[in-house]
């Protein structure tokens, strides 16, 4: 083991700093402020500090280190060309308060990213403000608000969210201060039309609901949904997570939703870093774009004076809309983040379509390949579809209750006996509507071969003893973690004592 | 068009073959442009027909042809990653840095030095593409690398808990409110009440508005003496709210000594949330040590460049009972089954996958990469090279107000300490002030008009560990010809 805190070098050990500038005067903190005992952080020389953040990497599972089906999260390959675009210093040193003439590249390129957005979503104006999904989501959702209220329709205070969206959706209205109205769905998983038009009325104020579901199944319902909301004066609100399914085949415009929210760091390759940093840019209709955060990038004629400075025949500029929310982050979102997905939607530019074609093709030949190699091996009995279905989108969906009741082998074992294998494990026991659930997303980025290959270990898995599945992972930096005696026992940081 | 296409066999072979594609495959220079992100671009017929399907379009048959975007995107087409990096070179290239001239902007980012270590080890593939480390057994290094940070950050605000991020400063201070009326509303003889500086920059207000309005939280604010310190009369009405936000130092770089005694003043059932520049925590007390129940801050000095506004990552620290009401994800240290010592995930059930709508925060993903790269920073530092970095700030703060006392038609407005910032008034507008120093390759600070009433001829100056004795010669050169300029035309 590598401690960051048992590293207690001599005084001083740490990296250099240059002289400061001297004074006439050296400033002082008011008496009562001086800190009184340091901060007791280790002392680490420069290799011993690389040594040990190495040593930690090494005992981390991402994309780059093997296959990532983790379900819902889309984790596509990172453009390594990305990283390097964001450390130029022309996004790394900029401040946004810098007036306009000093961010004309940074003004363009997030006008061409509302409008690339804009135009994929069949919205009419995009914010990159949000930081992340959830705060699009909240985002949008207090845009709808602001919307009611500045129509005098004070009385919708309820959103609709069923029962197998994502916690954000509905932790991100009632943050807003919305009721939360749960509408279950039908036993196939998909959206229940006649438990929404029970609940749809003029209390509501929208819908939250993302398609694909989160089963992976394309809701062909979504028009009639839309509809009866409408009918109601509510408004749609599409979650974006699953959109890298359906990028130029369909758009939540003509599913006909309101508003949109992004996932950058899943459709678009901004890297998760573990956890984030993301983007989570928000789309609306014309109605609701007046109550958008601000600012947005806007673009117009340049004047002479402006002309010369110009990165290409217009002038960029913040534009302030009307009636807007105000912040939800103090600056102008995770720049840093749209510049990475920026130089990810240009590998594509119109060609985006056969992104999403590509994810749907390796998620059904995934689904293939998987029932191919358990039935070869025998094993096909031990799972069976999460849902019916002829095609999936851009992940899908097993049950392993088959396997529980046969053989006492769960979702959680099945995981675990993948990392032993060297994947990643896809997402388990969500949505809950599927006992036992393994949800599955390859994206677009992986090849047949890894996919076939993924398949015959699947299979493998199940063939393994049970008792030494419920033992698994055996090969990993350490076996099964006690989630209960971290939750009994807090250590949350590191006890200088023992 | 196919003929000279240097295109691949498999490709080659399966347009040959005639089967019906939807797909557009618009030129042979964007096949190629694209190739490099899907692998499985001209294995199409092979793992169609495996599945039985006999084109691309029978993988979307259960989309509705009323729902079906029709046509291509109306998009520039497909660009090679040269093509790309040059376009970001030109474009990326058009704004202006400020390594590139002298820059006295803050305001809340600060433009520090972080060591060439911390962006060649965070860009390791383990940690920049890991997801969330819900799979604890193969995620131990960010797991660990996270435990450390909060022990960093818990050990520089003094405080005994800390998160493993928010998005930033903002939410956090914002988050810090709604977890303050959550553990005290109760009590409070003024429920649903929180008060806060009347000087806090008014986009972060704006941040708090929008996070707090859900829960009918009434934001009040606390007056400032005209020396930049907390005006204890009206400090005194916020005793028996839910919580107190104020920031050490201030927004103007005042460091107010004031805040040791807020907390005798508003009682043990108000939350006093102090907002830290937390490379000032160096040489300036942790505000854990003078009764700070909550500490946030904007963590980006430490570790992350400045980068437009974002990523950044937002500080969350505080002490036990605000614990199981806090928002934001942490690790907790455990064992696995052999008792061998392990890091997971803990207290998940305040969070929204567990929770839902009864979260106590609908955050999910987080800043956890910038963080790590405070951590770093944080490690490379030391205790010692904290407090040297804090000190070279305010040497290069106390430098700066020196010349520009002495520069003419410019005025020190407060009289006090301040850390790394302090605010000037200048000759006529501040607007117009910093247009001048603008066209003279100086970016002069922040427009305080922006912020406040009756500042509109004030700029807030700030220094960091880069600006150099040239930078504060050139300001005050220019802004002594501005001064002579201004009365010119007066």
């Amino acid at each position: 083991m590598s401690h960051l805190f048992n590293h207690n070098g001599a005084e001083n050990t740490g990296y250099s700093q240059p002289t400061p500038l001297a004074c006439e005067t050296e400033p002082t903190v008011p008496q009562g402020l001086i800190r009184s005992n340091a901060a007791r952080w280790p002392r680490l020389s420069e290799p011993e500090m690389v040594r040990h953040y190495t040593w930690l990497s090494k005992r981390n599972f991402g994309i780059d280190t093997g296959f990532y089906p983790l379900g819902s999260c889309t984790m596509k390959h990172n453009p390594r060309v990305n990283e390097v675009i964001a450390q130029l210093p022309g996004i790394a040193d900029i401040h946004p308060h810098q007036p306009e003439h000093h961010l004309q590249g940074l003004l363009s390129i997030f006008y061409e990213m509302q409008h690339m957005l804009e135009v994929c979503a069949g919205m009419d104006q995009v914010t990159l403000q949000p930081v992340a999904g959830a705060q699009g989501e909240f985002t949008a959702i207090r845009c709808i608000q602001e919307y009611f209220r500045h129509r005098g329709e004070d009385q919708r205070t309820k959103v609709i969210v069923p029962d197998s969206a994502h916690g954000t959706n509905p932790a991100s209205a009632a943050m807003a201060g919305f009721e939360i109205v749960e509408i279950p769905s039908l036993a196939d998983g998909r959206m229940d039309l006649d438990a929404l038009a029970a609940v749809a009325d003029e209390t509501t104020a929208a819908m939250m609901i993302t398609n694909p579901n989160t089963l992976g199944l394309f809701e062909a319902d979504i028009k009639a949904a839309s509809e009866i909301v409408h009918q109601a004066g509510g408004q749609m609100y599409y979650d974006g997570a699953n959109f890298n399914a359906i990028l130029g085949i369909t758009s939540p415009g003509l599913m006909g939703f309101d508003s949109v929210h992004f996932n950058l760091h899943k459709t678009f390759s901004q890297p998760h870093g573990g956890g984030g940093p993301g983007s989570g840019p928000i789309g609306v209709k014309a109605h609701l774009a007046p109550f958008l955060p601000g600012p947005l990038a806007a673009r117009r004629e340049p004047t002479g004076d402006e002309r010369p400075s110009a990165v290409d025949e217009f002038w960029y500029h913040w534009h302030q809309p009307e009636h807007s929310i105000g912040k939800v982050q103090q600056w102008h979102g995770n720049a840093g983040a749209v510049i990475r997905c920026w130089a990810y939607y240009r590998r594509y530019g119109s060609g985006l379509k056969a992104m999403s074609e590509h994810a749907v093709l390796n998620a059904n030949y995934l689904r293939h390949a998987i029932h191919r190699e358990a039935k070869k091996a025998g094993v096909d009995h031990l799972f069976i579809d999460g849902a019916e279905t002829d095609v999936a989108k851009h992940e899908f969906t097993l049950s392993m209750q088959p396997a529980k009741d046969a053989l006492g082998i769960s979702a959680m074992d099945v995981a675990k006996g993948l990392l032993d294998r060297g994947y990643m494990a896809p997402t388990v026991y969500f949505p809950l509507v599927v006992p036992e659930c393994m949800m599955i997303e390859p994206t677009e980025t992986e090849s047949k071969d890894t996919l076939d290959t993924f398949a015959e270990h699947f299979a493998q898995v199940l063939k393994t003893d049970p008792e030494a599945l419920h033992a698994a992972p055996i090969t990993t930096p350490v076996r099964r973690v006690d989630e209960v005696y971290a939750a009994r026992n807090l250590c949350l940081r590191h006890p200088y004592e023992e | 068009m196919i003929g000279c296409s240097p295109i691949s066999g498999g490709l080659k072979q399966f347009i040959m073959s005639g089967t019906r594609m939807d797909f557009h495959i618009p030129t042979v220079r964007s096949v190629r442009a694209m190739v490099d992100q899907l692998p499985n671009r001209g294995r199409e017929a092979e793992m169609l027909q495996e599945m039985g399907l006999s084109s691309m379009e029978d993988l979307f048959s259960d989309i509705p042809d009323d729902v079906r975007f029709k046509g291509e995107l109306p998009l520039p087409g497909p660009q090679s990653e040269e093509e790309i990096i040059s376009d970001a070179r030109r474009l990326l290239g058009a704004n202006a840095d400020m390594g590139s001239r002298p820059s006295f902007l803050g305001a809340g980012l600060y433009r520090n030095y972080v060591p060439a270590a911390v962006f060649q080890l965070v860009t390791r593939g383990e940690f920049l593409t890991a997801y969330t480390p819900y799979q604890p057994e193969v995620s131990q290094g960010m797991l660990q690398a996270m435990w450390e940070f909060q022990t960093l950050i818990s050990e520089l605000v003094g405080l005994p808990i800390a998160n493993l991020s928010l998005y930033d400063g903002s939410t956090a201070a914002a988050e810090a409110l709604t977890c303050a009326v959550r553990v005290h509303n109760r009590k409070a003889s003024q429920p649903n009440t929180v008060y806060v500086s009347a000087l806090t920059p008014p986009d972060k207000m704006s941040v708090m508005h929008n996070y707090c309005q859900g829960a009918e939280i009434d934001i009040r604010t606390i007056a400032h003496n005209d020396d930049g310190t907390i005006n204890m009369d009206s400090l005194k009405e916020a005793a028996g709210s839910c919580g107190v936000y104020l920031e050490q130092p201030n927004p103007l770089g005042v460091l107010d000594e004031g805040l040791t005694g807020v907390k005798a003043i508003i009682g043990e059932h108000t939350a006093l949330i102090v907002g830290v520049q937390p490379v000032s925590l160096g040489v300036v007390e942790a505000p854990g040590h003078y009764g700070a129940d909550i500490v946030v801050g904007e963590g980006q000095p430490l570790g992350s460049p400045v980068t437009g506004g974002g990523p950044l990552y937002g500080i969350f620290a505080c002490t036990k009972p605000y614990l199981r009401l806090m928002p934001g994800r942490i690790v907790g240290r455990s064992i696995d089954v052999d008792g061998k010592e392990a890091y997971c995930l803990t207290l998940s059930t305040r969070e929204q996958h567990i929770r839902r709508h009864r979260a106590t925060s609908n955050i999910c993903t987080n800043e956890t990469l910038i963080a790590l790269m405070g951590a770093m920073h944080m490690a490379l530092l030391g205790p010692d090279g904290l407090r040297d970095l804090a000190h070279r700030n305010m040497m290069a703060c106390q430098k700066a107000k020196e010349v520009l006392a002495a520069t003419p038609g410019v005025r020190i407005v407060h009289d006090a300490h301040h850390f790394n910032e302090f605010a000037i008034e200048v000759q006529g507008s501040a607007a117009a002030c910093l247009d001048y120093l603008d066209s003279n390759g100086i970016i002069g600070g922040l427009d305080l008009g922006r912020w406040y009433e009756g500042t509109t001829n004030q700029l807030l100056i700030t220094t960091t560990d880069q600006t150099t004795l040239r930078d504060i010669e050139s300001l005050s050169a220019q802004l002594a010809l501005w001064a002579a300029h201004g009365e010119v035309s007066a």
